[in-house]
């Protein structure tokens, strides 16, 4: 009697059997990260209102490649330039080494921060 | 363990059949490990090493049975033919002296990593050195998918909307670079990489947001590259050096919208708004992984917009319905994402939120001031936004003029019917 053959493939794995949380055990998560969420709201708002309200998007080729441009931007949050216009902000920032299909919008701060 | 045949010699083309496919994963691992062993000066050769070790098998295997240990087995056929390769060619004698040594100190078992840990850093060094910011970043994301999730250049062309010319170009110029670069032989230990964890973290988003926000029409080819993003972010997180809250916050978000992409589909293939979703398909293994990461990611002093984002996927996730969705909540995160990463997207999004939460006025209040971008301008969502709320705030002829812009620039024919339903459903 000849032994068949088989030839078994891995797949992408899924953990499957494993028993996860409760629907209430990830309501109770949930609410962990909104109550933790809770002490960054306040501060981080905050320096949001004090930007005025235009704004200029810089790219590397000036025009931004595709419909889902917010997909392809640099994630890394935002920094303070300094210059005595916008142009000149500009200007700096697109001086910075950047990858392509990165954007920037530039927006003045109020004297009054 | 039968003895390996020589695999077949690299200029034999490569056949994209389903074997290869299914042996991606193997093929990330081999090319970590080998060229761990040769360096990262000799990528092309493992990768046509490795390439031939899968062939191999696909005909030893099926002639000789399945061998003993299969990843051991690969390994030894596709450092073989490395070997072979490397011996042609008089410059790398000292390198080849080197793997000879290895392989003869083990005697009959190949030197072939066993431990998943050993194996897990060898994928984790891979990942860290395609991400090096020297290289284009589009470059980083083609790199990946084709030393670490084993794709082939036309997999990663049909995946990502290019030509398999693109492909080869980008996949060029990071090889270029990483040939030239001051990279020793021998890549660099993992933690020396540690400041290359945001380029990481962006690559795996990357990666997560071409297969979600494609406008792909089948729906398993899109899910596998967010199946590829959760696998790397999860080997990321399993250790020390990936193991922090933004890297938790973004496996969060990638759960948390994984589980509903099947329900963003109907039984045809369109698009269906979230409001029709039937949230009974949302993946349950999906939103408990989610909800876990989400929990791990609310830990220090640092609000990511990984966080922000995983925020709002939670908010619709957790919502016992759309009726109920807390609007107020997402709003807020939104305008949280936009001070951390601004963006006339996330605006738009703050828009939407705030017309579900206080009504059409305060939605387009919330864009009041704001001067699209040039690229903004003519994106059909700035214009389906607007057809939305300005119909709804009873403006009937700027809402109408809206709406020809977006139907005009709507990128697929999907995207154009859910538009037409959305748009000619609110004008009822």
């Amino acid at each position: 009697m000849s032994k068949r053959k088989y030839l078994v493939l891995a797949r992408s794995q899924r953990s499957g059997g494993r028993s996860g949380p409760s629907p209430e055990q990830m309501q109770q998560m949930f609410a962990a990260f909104n109550a933790w969420k809770e002490k960054f709201k306040d501060a981080i708002l905050d320096i949001g209102a004090k930007l005025e309200s235009e704004g200029r998007v810089v790219t590397a080729s000036g025009v931004a490649d595709g419909p889902f441009v917010e997909v392809k931007e640099v994630v890394g949050g935002f920094m303070i330039v300094s210059a005595e216009t916008y142009d000149g902000a500009v200007e700096v920032v697109r001086a910075m080494p950047t990858a392509p299909g990165a954007s920037f919008e530039i927006r003045e701060m109020t004297a009054k921060m | 363990m039968s003895t390996p045949s020589h695999p077949r010699g690299p200029g034999e083309p490569a056949s994209p059949g389903l074997v290869e496919h299914y042996f991606r994963h193997e093929y990330g691992r081999l090319v970590a490990v080998l060229v761990r062993r040769v360096g990262l000066h000799h990528l092309d050769a493992v990768e046509d090493a490795v390439q031939g070790a899968l062939l191999a098998a696909l005909t030893a295997w099926v002639a000789n049975g399945i061998p003993h240990n299969p990843s051991a087995w690969l390994y030894q056929v596709a450092h073989n033919h490395l070997l072979g390769v490397l011996r042609k060619d008089q410059g790398h004698q000292q390198i080849l002296e080197g793997a000879a040594d290895q392989r003869a100190d083990n005697g009959e078992e190949p030197v072939s990593p066993t431990f998943a840990d050993e194996v897990r850093d060898e994928l984790l060094r891979m990942l860290f050195v395609c991400c090096d910011e020297k290289i284009p970043q589009e470059s980083r994301l083609v790199l990946a998918l084709k030393t670490l999730c084993g794709f082939s250049t036309g997999e990663i062309a049909f995946r990502l909307f290019t030509t398999e010319a693109n492909v080869y170009k980008r996949l060029a110029r990071a090889r270029d670079w990483l040939r030239q670069s001051e990279v020793d032989t021998q890549t660099p230990p993992l933690e020396s990489l540690r400041s290359r964890l945001p380029s990481v973290h962006a690559v795996i988003y990357l990666l997560f947001n071409e297969g979600y926000l494609s406008t792909h029409a089948e729906h398993a080819i899109r899910a596998e590259l967010c199946e590829e993003a959760i696998r790397l972010g999860t080997l990321l997180a399993t250790h020390s050096v990936g193991a922090a809250p933004p890297t938790f916050a973004l496996l969060a978000l990638m759960h948390l919208h994984a589980a509903r992409l099947a329900s963003r589909q109907d039984a045809t293939g369109g698009l269906l708004l979230l409001e029709e979703q039937d949230r009974s398909l949302w993946d349950a293994e999906h939103l408990s992984q989610g909800a876990t990461w989400l929990a791990r990611a609310a830990e220090g002093d640092v609000f990511t917009r990984f966080h922000a984002e995983a925020g709002i996927a939670a908010e619709h996730c957790f919502a016992p319905s759309f009726a109920e969705t807390r609007w107020n909540e997402i709003a807020e995160l939104y305008a949280m994402l936009e001070c951390i990463d601004p963006s006339p997207i996330h605006t738009l999004n703050r828009a939407v939120a705030v017309a579900q939460w206080q009504g059409p006025q305060a939605g387009l209040t919330a864009l009041d001031g704001m001067v699209p971008p040039a690229w903004l301008d003519g994106h059909y969502l700035w214009d389906a936004v607007l057809a939305d709320l300005h119909h709804r705030a009873g403006n009937a002829a700027t809402a109408e003029r809206h709406r020809d812009q977006a139907l005009a620039a709507a990128p697929s024919t999907a995207v154009r019917q859910l538009l037409r339903r959305r748009l000619n459903a609110s004008r009822k």
